[in-house]
């Protein structure tokens, strides 16, 4: 168990910036959660952090030891892979054993090691099979139980997901979360999927081009996206953007676009005064599709048209043309809206943020 | 209405068979005209292969023939193919006159050796060039390979020398010279085209089992050793059989580095007994065919990893 510092950890491949200035400090025994779309660097950390490759620049501690420069063999971190990377000649014991008798651990001490991790990943039954006799799941089990079996110092786990079916991965998840709480291990858990993220991580970050956008815990993360790019990834459909501008009459604030305007209240939006007070220009108004209500067209709101209803069995979305913006509405599935019609889409001012010119989110 | 009825449920059938039975028509015609196009391939195929297969082994199965006839009938008019009075003169004559056992036994150290040697060699060569990061790496890699480019009649005087060097030197000079195994099997024990297959082969394993295993704590040796050997055996296995055949056959190096009785191979010990004014070819013939069935069965024992390591590249994700 340790905890894992980056500090100012930055990787270049050539020209490209694949990991830019990162720092973080994941606190002994918690799973955080990297999230975000492929290429944004996520994975280089793993790695490096794994010793598979070298840090262009910054630091990286394990339990206050620097480990830059100390060989992967002797970091004593563990990686579960994508693909899961079994030795295709061994059998699931040898598989498991092979760090244990690699470190010229006693037989039968490896053997009581790799039955107690079998048991615990329920693969007892498989360990005289060959990686190529097993299921997807099966797999799986086998790459964790080789990374848990030496009780390593940190877990590193590079989307071990995303090659399982959706039933498969919902169990798989429940699972890892389990193995987290008993082992208690740090562990490091790379995704790009956001159900994932939300539902595993104590914390996530969010990245993008081989810098992170957003960090904290996951509810706070979708309550208060720091930016347009956060505020989008989160959430399926995500969050509407609609453009406007921001102007200033008799020191209020308006967000006013095209039929439409929204006095900004510092104390309802939770914006600062000063730095509303400031903002002024291009703006997006955010809004998820949750807190949206389709109202009638004389009732105050967003004005609209419906453009689609695509009924999903436990809500109803649909799609609005709001001022040239498609603009997704969580509906209960039983509401009675017809297309072509026209509504005006009312929401909680409180619920809404306001993302600047730079598109970071003005309540940040 | 019954009429009706009784014509409107009798008729079909009468069609129907018309229809079935044109259809069937078709399709025995259809049938008839692709089995003889198939025959008719077939032969044409078969014809083909028998041609190649004649040219291939015609000049080894001439051998039998006189293989098992005394020399004196090799010269009967009209020539004899299926000898009247078959003998085994020739095999006794190889046997009890000749150093022949001597030459196989040499025969199977300088090949066996070179070949072992050669499995080891390459593959940690190909293990290196695929894998570790090196400076002068490729510029290494393609020395290696153009030298695939130069005949083996050019090295030949300057391998010969330097072996020769070697065994004035003291202490390892009588070990390695010429007219010693090693000074034999040395020279013979790396095979550039050997180092470019097995990096070739060591080159598609997945990145992701050198990682796995360098996390699990493995160094270089013990990847080497515990992952990537086991998942290239039929690798090794087919280059192990060329060189084994390779060597078997070979005629230039092994005439020059072992001219003594004590360490000459099959091949140099075959042609010297080719005289120079009298040539006993039935015994000449019994030599080479005794030669070249070792070698058959080692290839027929392994043909199947031969299929399997072609299939390996193929399957392998």
């Amino acid at each position: 168990m340790a905890e894992v510092i980056l500090r100012q950890l930055t990787k270049h491949f050539g020209s490209v910036e694949a990991v830019e200035n990162v720092t973080l400090r994941i606190p002994d025994g918690e799973f955080l959660v990297l999230l975000g779309p492929s290429g944004c660097g996520k994975s280089t950390i793993l790695r490096l952090i794994a010793g598979l490759e070298d840090a262009t620049a910054g630091e990286i501690l394990i339990d206050d030891e620097l480990i830059n420069f100390k060989d992967p063999t002797k970091r004593n971190v563990a990686m579960v892979f994508q693909n899961y990377a079994l030795y295709p000649h061994m059998t699931v014991y040898k598989n498991v054993a092979f760090p244990l008798e690699t470190a010229r651990m006693p037989k039968p001490e490896v053997a009581e090691a790799v039955q107690r991790a079998a048991e615990m990943l329920e693969i007892e039954a498989l360990l005289k099979r060959l990686p190529e006799q097993l299921s997807g799941g099966q797999r799986q089990r086998v790459a964790l139980a080789r990374a848990i079996v030496r009780q390593p110092l940190v877990f590193l786990m590079d989307e071990p997901l995303s090659n399982l079916d959706a039933q498969l991965r919902l169990q798989t998840r429940l699972e890892l979360m389990g193995l987290h709480e008993r082992l208690g291990i740090t562990t490091i858990y790379v995704t790009h999927d956001q159900v994932e993220a939300m539902t595993m991580g104590q914390r996530i970050a969010v990245m993008k081009d081989g810098r992170i956008q957003q960090m904290g815990d996951p509810t706070a993360v979708y309550d208060v996206p720091a930016n347009t790019f956060v505020a989008t990834f989160l959430g399926a459909p995500p969050m509407n953007l609609i453009s406007g501008a921001l102007e200033r009459d008799n020191g209020q604030t308006y967000f006013r676009m095209e039929g439409y305007e929204l006095a900004v209240d510092p104390a309802v939006s939770g914006i600062a005064p000063d730095v509303l007070s400031e903002a002024s220009g291009d703006a997006q108004l955010g809004l998820r599709p949750e807190h949206l209500t389709l109202t009638s067209p004389d009732a105050k709101g967003l004005p609209g048209v419906v453009r689609f209803l695509e009924p999903v069995g436990s809500d109803l979305f649909v799609s609005v043309v709001v001022a040239g913006h498609a603009v997704q509405v969580r509906m209960p599935p039983d509401t009675q809206v017809n297309t072509g019609s026209n509504v005006r889409l009312a929401f909680d001012p409180a619920r809404s943020h306001i993302f600047g010119a730079d598109s970071q989110n003005l309540r940040t | 209405m019954t009429t009706d009825s009784a014509t409107l449920t009798e008729a079909p059938p009468p069609e129907e068979t018309t229809e079935a039975d044109a259809m069937a028509a078709r399709l025995a015609e259809a049938g008839r005209a692709k089995r003889l196009n198939d025959r008719t391939r077939k032969i044409l195929a078969y014809a083909i292969l028998t041609l190649f297969v004649v040219i291939a082994i015609g000049p080894a199965f001439y051998l039998i023939s006189p293989a098992f006839r005394d020399s004196v009938s090799l010269f009967t008019y009209p020539p004899e193919w299926i000898p009247s009075e078959p003998t085994l003169h020739n095999y006794r004559f190889l046997f009890s006159s000749t150093s022949y056992v001597r030459w196989a036994i040499n025969t199977l150290i300088f090949a066996g050796c070179t070949t072992i040697l050669t499995l080891i060699t390459n593959s940690m060569a190909g293990y290196a060039f695929a894998r570790l990061r090196f400076p002068g790496r490729n510029v290494l890699f393609f020395v290696i390979l153009a030298t695939l480019m130069v005949p083996v009649a050019a090295v030949l005087a300057p391998t010969y020398l330097t072996v020769n060097f070697i065994g004035d030197l003291p202490v390892i000079g009588d070990w390695i010279d010429i007219d010693t195994y090693l000074g034999l099997i040395l020279p013979s024990a790396v095979s550039p085209l050997g180092v470019f297959m097995m990096r070739q082969f060591i080159e598609t394993l997945p990145d992701g089992l050198y990682e796995a295993a360098r996390l699990d704590g493995a160094g270089e040796w013990r990847i080497f050793t515990k992952i990537v050997l086991p998942l290239i055996k039929p690798a090794l296995v087919v280059l192990g059989i060329f060189v084994f055949m390779l060597t078997w056959a070979s005629y230039l190096w092994p005439l020059v580095a072992a001219t003594g009785n004590d360490y000459r191979v099959l091949t140099v010990g075959i042609a010297s007994l080719k005289g120079q004014f009298v040539t006993d070819w039935g015994v000449l013939a019994a030599a080479s065919l005794l030669t070249i069935v070792p070698v058959t069965i080692i290839f027929l024992f392994f043909q199947k990893w031969f299929v399997q390591a072609s299939m390996a590249g193929a399957l392998k994700q």
